[in-house]
């Protein structure tokens, strides 16, 4: 492979080729080098009007009040409710799926079950926002007094169930990668298959599953529309999944959507939780990428 | 391979009941999820029919035969309204006219009336709805409603997902919102999008995986795509707003939703194309070289080609995944009321799953039931789409 790719040309044709892909894949690092400024420019000029202090501090997210406050925490803990409640859905399910694909189901089985991850992850999740509200809500009403209408526990739920084939699609890759032999040698010792996954394969994909688990969180933190639709939008310094609350990504949207004038202070607060939205994702794909390389089990 | 290992050994009883229920319980997830499925297709599917009371207070609010086009009874309709020939005629040709007229008539696939079934249903737009009742209790109380009609109101059963759902403006009213805009706001924004990221993607792949060596650049590159895979959309639509939208003064356009739109998908692009480029054997590769050809017509002429398939069931499958995107086009000025069909890149837009969005936060409990036709459109769009590539992906299945 790599001495395919050894053969330097000076023809014209083939440099043009080679500046034309370098081009093209140039628009890649654009876009990384376009979203980080216009969001730092946006943030800089944020922070020259609030205090970083105030920011990190403030036990009160109301950009749109006539007296603002501008502190991130709410809006924090309402991401981290509903990741959470998402997390306690997709990671005990998620990964019972992958065992069953990479130990249990037959090749044809594990084709079609793969298939019907893929239109899971199809569905829009305006759609899974819409199924969360109309009725899973109404559903959690009857057995949970004083659930508001919109709330984390439900949009949690359903994202639970939306990211399940984010955990399941990178742990099942792990696990397959685990070498037959190392399984063979368990059976040799006498083991039970659900010994061989839990405590043959399972350690053995450890450092695969924990990525998975941290790139669901991202997928988590960053999703949008389930939340804007289903959890509400009033930013909330609170733990409780009854209360309506607000997330990053849902009050971005509220924002958007009602029109901030260019230029006031409202509007830069925009950039500044989008860029922490931003900050947050990237360090934990960097996490995830780290994990996998620090722990990963090499086999011969 | 498990049952050999089962039976070559003396078994524990309890290991052997532990191996059971836990083989069993593996398939929970996926019986929960297909439950979810099935519970979400299923409610959306009833949500989309209900059973109305409806008082015209303007317009016979005939029924027309089963057949007809909403064109023709329309025009019956007006015609039976006094209209003459002539007028109705203009009016019928006339895009914008029509468009009003369109706007201001709902013309119905009634799937059953008081007047039997299969009828279509010419609806004011001033129309006051007296009563929607859900599928179940307005079939149940059927008989019991229709004996309690009054003076002017008819017993329809609706199905919201009708003919010209697909073809109608949005509005403020339920009876009359339609999802036309938003399809045609959707090819527009999807196929310009495609138009950037179907050769910035695919450029990308093919570079990586044809051209360069492992090194520092390479690295940059991989790294790079696999954050911006990583990256929330709604974040794209920050970018979108700050430098489509506000920085090169775009406005609220198509052009600035596709460019949004084509950047979010590079990445799901470049993935699938190289899974394809790298599908292809090496001895391809090895065998033009041989023939003499150079590095262009190994790449463009033999490796390309034979990847093709599957860049193009990963194109579509990215299409798919881009048409869902709601996020980042609220962002980028997907607007709430747009009622005229997009007519160039520069046009204002909105896009099916925003209008869905914005059906959903309305407070009229209707939208709710407009949404769900919203849905099971976009959701016929995607299984169209997921079948193609799922028809190419077998068709093309070539064992090198």
């Amino acid at each position: 492979m790599e001495i395919l790719k050894q053969r330097p040309s000076r023809h014209p044709a083939e440099v043009l080729t080679f500046v034309l892909l370098l081009l093209l894949s140039s628009v890649t690092l654009l876009t990384t080098l376009g979203v980080i400024l216009s969001l730092l420019g946006d943030v800089v000029e944020f922070f020259r009007r609030v205090p970083l202090t105030e920011f990190l501090l403030a036990p009160e997210w109301t950009p749109l009040f006539a007296n603002p406050r501008y502190g991130i925490a709410p809006l924090l803990a309402g991401t981290f409710l509903v990741t959470t409640i998402a997390l306690l859905v997709a990671v005990p399910l998620g990964l019972m799926l992958a065992i069953y694909l990479s130990e249990y189901a037959e090749s044809a089985t594990r084709a079609r079950v793969k298939g019907v991850l893929e239109l899971f992850e199809g569905i829009p999740t305006v759609v899974f926002g819409y199924f969360a509200l109309l009725v899973v809500t109404p559903l959690l009403q009857r057995v949970i007094p004083g659930l508001s209408i919109f709330n984390p526990l439900s949009a949690g739920l359903v994202m639970g169930f939306a990211i399940i084939p984010y955990i399941s699609n990178v742990a099942s890759d792990a696990m397959e990668s685990v070498p037959r032999s190392i399984r063979e040698a368990a059976y040799a010792l006498g083991a039970r298959p659900y010994e061989v996954a839990l405590r043959v394969v399972f350690p053995a994909a450890i450092s695969g599953i924990i990525a998975a688990i941290i790139l669901a969180t991202s997928r988590a933190v960053g999703e949008t529309m389930i939340v804007a639709i289903a959890a509400g939008q009033r930013p909330a310094l609170t733990l409780d999944p009854r209360e309506t609350i607000a997330t990053m990504t849902s009050y971005i949207v509220q924002a958007a959507t009602g029109d901030q004038p260019t230029g006031s202070t409202a509007y830069y607060a925009l950039f500044a939780v989008g860029f922490t939205l931003f900050a947050l994702t990237l360090a934990l794909n960097i996490l995830a990428q780290w994990v996998v390389e620090r722990y990963r089990e090499r086999y011969e | 391979m498990n049952k050999a290992h089962t039976e070559a050994f003396g078994v524990d009883p309890w290991k052997a009941r532990i191996d059971r229920v836990f083989a069993r319980a593996l398939v929970l997830p996926l019986l929960l999820a297909l439950g979810l499925l099935a519970l979400l297709l299923g409610d959306t599917l009833y949500r989309s029919f209900s059973v109305q009371v409806v008082r015209a207070d303007e317009g016979p609010g005939k029924t027309y035969p089963f057949g007809l086009s909403a064109t023709e009874t329309l025009r019956q309709d007006l015609l039976a309204r006094g209209y003459t020939e002539e007028e109705v005629a203009f009016s019928l040709q006339d895009p914008k006219e029509r468009q009003v007229l369109f706007l201001q008539n709902r013309v119905e696939l009634m799937w059953n009336t008081q007047d039997g079934p299969f009828r279509y249903v010419v609806t004011g737009v001033y129309d006051e709805r007296v009563a929607d009742f859900s599928l179940a209790e307005g079939l149940r109380r059927w008989n019991e409603l229709k004996a309690n009609l009054k003076e002017g109101e008819r017993l329809v059963l609706n199905p919201w997902l009708d003919q010209t759902f697909l073809t109608r403006t949005p509005s403020r009213s339920p009876l009359t919102a339609g999802i036309g805009v938003a399809i045609w706001g959707t090819v527009w924004v999807l196929s310009l999008a495609l138009l950037l990221a179907i050769p910035v993607g695919i450029g990308t792949a093919i570079l990586l995986e044809e051209y360069l060596r492992e090194g520092r650049f390479s690295r940059v590159l991989e790294v790079n795509l696999r954050n911006l895979a990583g990256v929330p959309s709604i974040v794209y639509g920050l970018l979108g707003l700050a430098l489509f939208v506000r920085g090169m003064g775009l406005g609220p356009t198509i052009l600035a939703a596709a460019l949004t739109l084509g950047l979010l998908g590079v990445p799901v692009i470049v993935v699938t194309a190289r899974e394809a480029l790298r599908a292809v054997p090496e001895s391809l590769r090895l065998a033009a070289f041989a023939l003499g050809a150079t590095k262009r017509q190994v790449v463009f002429r033999v490796v390309v080609p034979a990847a093709l398939p599957g860049m193009v069931t990963g194109v579509i499958l990215s299409a798919a995944r881009l048409i869902g995107e709601a996020a980042p086009l609220l962002l980028v000025g997907a607007a709430a009321y747009v009622p005229f069909m997009p007519t160039s890149p520069l046009s204002q837009y909105t896009v099916i799953p925003v209008q869905i969005y914005l059906w959903i936060s309305q407070n009229q409990p209707e939208f709710a039931r407009v949404a769900a036709a919203g849905i099971l459109v976009m959701l016929m769009v995607l299984s169209v789409l997921y079948l193609l590539a799922l028809y190419l992906r077998n068709h093309f299945r070539r064992e090198w």
